[in-house]
């Protein structure tokens, strides 16, 4: 058996990076994605402490349905969000996006 | 035994790009090498390649793409459901004809939005 | 209770899914869309008066992913309230396109029962799934003028921090859920009260949660989309974000801290009194400078979250009826304020500060209530925005939080300059040549109610103190 620790650990790293490419992209695609990785870091150990836990009774196989599902969702909404702004203003740089500030 | 472990995977991942790469590699040793200019092309009996692949493509597309992902991730639900439907009963029965219908309003309004229509 | 008993306890989601259903069909197939709003509005009264009385026991809905307690009550009675009084405004709101207002109203009511959902779950996995409905409905209401470069630039920052903090909610989520096996509230309650959990691995947990939550409330560090997103979105969107998730926020910032993670009281205060204070400092020094009515306002609700979320960090019942009464009180004077601009925007074409000059010798009626609501915002005797403060700072000088207490009533005078700021521009400057243009109907009942709201609330103020202590069911 690979240990629960070995798994966690590769959602937190899947975390990190999620987290530093929300901050240092510049691309709202790149963001997207990088929210993506953040969810999947969250379903890796949702599922993780479902197989190991002491009394599996699947929850966090079925919690991580439903994040799949609102991932889904959420990436729909963002991808018409990008086209909406790419359509007003021809770009998706967010550091180009910045008629509002202050 | 952790060792074993990653050894599984390990060998999962090297056999994966073995057998691709000796597919490759197969072909390329008994292939006869006779090359001319119509089978040099992407599609030997297909259409003619017509500028660059990286072209903007028809929002259209994206719409329908769209509406793939809604009712891809509504298989997510229905799968879970069905392999334990015998013993959920009627009542799971109800609940889930209610989701379906959800989202066939959903998809009565991309219709009637023109979603599936080419301009 | 079984799965067909619970089902009566969710009777006014179903209504306001039918209705919006029936909405949205309707405005496929009839190109008459006036009724559409008095349709929403009439599904909102339906659902209201089918809300399920509080029992003496309270009931299991749904293998206890849901709950009925009078806290719960409390908050889907307000956000019915701030539903119906949308629709109202957005009737008699002319930037939203005749075309769309099928969808606006659809939106609208998935809102509402998202919000439902959101007060009263009563397990993580619930709580999850109806943030994140209601957030994407908002981001799409946000960038509901296709047309505008700001309403969709406002929307897309709106999307992006979203999605962020409630990514790492959900992340703080998975974390409860490995830790005490469970996303229930009430068995994660009992696992705290047993006290067998490390205070770091708690703390991180709860700070990865109130990232989400921080979000919803617009809290620093959290609160910099806020301005952004208030100045670029359809007024009437302004108006319902204001208040509407920041309610769903605060609901369930109480019930998850207060009530189920009370134990680890002493773990988290610190923290959310440092979040506090930066909240109602940063939210009003920023504020002053603003000459975007909208956006100023956008900053004066960042302060007024500061001020609820001191009742929060008392955490006695006298400081969680505290922040209730001043959700309820700061719910009517913000909605209030965003009716008065959009009554104004209709015929102004204009939320600059500047163009409210001598708007008195106008159209007195609206500065009139406008005041009232800037005053109510302020906190001037005896208006419902006093007494919340009122309740909440004597709360913290109550338990000792001397120097919260202190941060708030200074901070209150600072805000009383930019409200005041408004008013003396009304009154005093002298006006601009422009027209004024015919008043909705709709819109003007909204605010007559929400103006009678904050004045009886301000003096008749024993049945609501009743009303929210009979509310707050946790200690």
């Amino acid at each position: 058996m690979i240990p629960e620790s070995h798994f966690l650990i590769l959602g937190a790293a899947l975390f990190s990076i999620g987290v530093f490419g929300v901050f240092t992209r510049r691309n709202a695609i790149g963001i997207l994605m990088s929210i993506e990785l953040i969810l999947n870091a969250a379903n890796i150990n949702l599922i993780t402490f479902s197989k190991f836990s002491a009394s599996p009774d699947g929850l966090g196989q079925i919690f991580a349905l439903f994040v799949i599902a609102i991932a889904a969702a959420s990436a729909v909404v963002g991808l018409c969000l990008v086209i909406s702004i790419y359509r007003n203003s021809k770009t998706i740089l967010v550091n180009k996006i910045n008629l509002m500030k202050w | 035994m952790v060792i074993q472990d990653y050894g599984i995977v390990g060998l999962f991942l090297v056999l994966g790009i073995a057998f691709a790469a000796a597919a490759f590699i197969v072909s390329w040793l008994l292939r006869p090498r006779d090359p001319n200019p119509v089978k040099n092309s992407t599609y030997e009996c297909g259409e003619i390649v017509k500028g660059d692949s990286r072209v903007q493509f028809n929002v259209g597309y994206y719409l329908v793409a769209l509406m793939f992902v809604i009712f891809d991730i509504e298989v997510l639900f229905l799968v879970p459901w069905i392999v334990i439907f015998r013993e959920l009963g009627v009542v799971s029965y109800i609940e889930m004809m209610i989701f379906v219908a959800i989202l066939v309003v959903g998809l009565i309004y991309a219709w009637k939005k023109g979603v599936f229509e080419w301009q | 209770m079984s799965l067909i008993e619970s089902i009566r306890f969710i009777t006014p989601e179903i209504i306001l899914l039918a209705g919006a259903i029936i909405i949205l069909m309707f405005s496929l197939f009839v190109s008459n869309k006036n009724v559409l709003g008095v349709f929403a509005l009439s599904a909102i009264v339906a659902a209201s008066l089918y809300l399920p009385q509080s029992q003496k026991v309270e009931p299991v809905l749904f293998f206890n992913m849901l709950t009925n307690d009078s806290f719960s009550l409390f908050f889907k009675e307000i956000i019915l309230f701030i539903t119906g009084i949308i629709i109202l405004i957005s009737i008699g709101y002319e930037e939203l396109k005749e075309k769309y207002i099928g969808e606006f109203f659809f939106l609208l009511l998935n809102g509402a029962i998202a919000m439902l959902l959101a007060v009263s779950s009563n397990n993580l996995l619930m709580i999850y799934l109806s943030i994140e409905m209601l957030s994407l409905i908002s981001y799409i209401l946000v960038a509901f003028l296709k047309n505008n470069t700001l309403s969709s630039e406002a929307a897309l920052k709106y999307f992006l921090f979203g999605a962020l903090s409630t990514g790492i909610m959900l992340y703080g989520i998975s974390l409860v859920y490995g830790l005490f096996g469970t996303t229930d509230l009430a068995m994660i309650s009992k696992a705290v009260s047993a006290g067998q959990i490390n205070n770091l691995v708690s703390l991180i947990l709860l700070v990865l949660i109130l990232a989400g939550l921080c979000f919803k409330c617009s809290l620093v560090p959290f609160h910099m989309w806020a301005p952004d997103v208030y100045q670029g979105a359809p007024t009437a969107v302004t108006a319902f974000l204001s208040v509407g998730p920041k309610a769903v926020g605060f609901a369930v910032l109480l019930r998850i801290f207060s009530n189920n993670f009370f134990h680890l009281y002493i773990n988290w205060v610190t923290l959310v009194m440092l979040i506090s204070i930066f909240t109602m400092t940063i939210g009003n020094v920023i504020a002053i400078s603003q000459t975007n009515i909208k956006r100023m306002l956008a900053y004066s609700s960042i302060a007024q979250a500061g001020y609820m979320l001191i009742g929060f960090v008392v955490g006695t019942a006298g400081g969680i009826e505290g922040v209730l009464y001043y959700i309820f009180a700061y719910t009517l004077m913000n909605l209030g304020a965003f009716g008065c601009v959009i009554l104004v925007s209709n015929y102004l074409k204009s939320d600059a500060i500047e163009d409210y000059a001598g708007l008195y010798k106008k159209d007195p009626v609206t500065s009139f209530m406008l005041s009232i609501f800037l005053l109510s915002l302020t906190g001037v005797p005896p208006l419902a925005g006093f007494w919340g403060k009122f309740l909440v700072f004597n709360a913290a000088i109550q338990s000792k939080f001397i120097l919260l207490a202190v941060v708030g009533v200074i901070n209150s005078i600072v805000a009383a300059y930019y409200y005041m700021r408004i008013i003396k521009f009304m009154y005093l400057e002298e006006p601009k040549a422009k027209e004024i243009g015919p008043k909705s109907v709709p819109l003007q009942i909204a605010l007559a109610i929400v103006t009678a709201g904050v004045l009886i609330a301000g003096l008749y103020v024993t049945p609501f103190l009743n009303w929210v202590k009979y509310s707050q069911s946790f200690f």
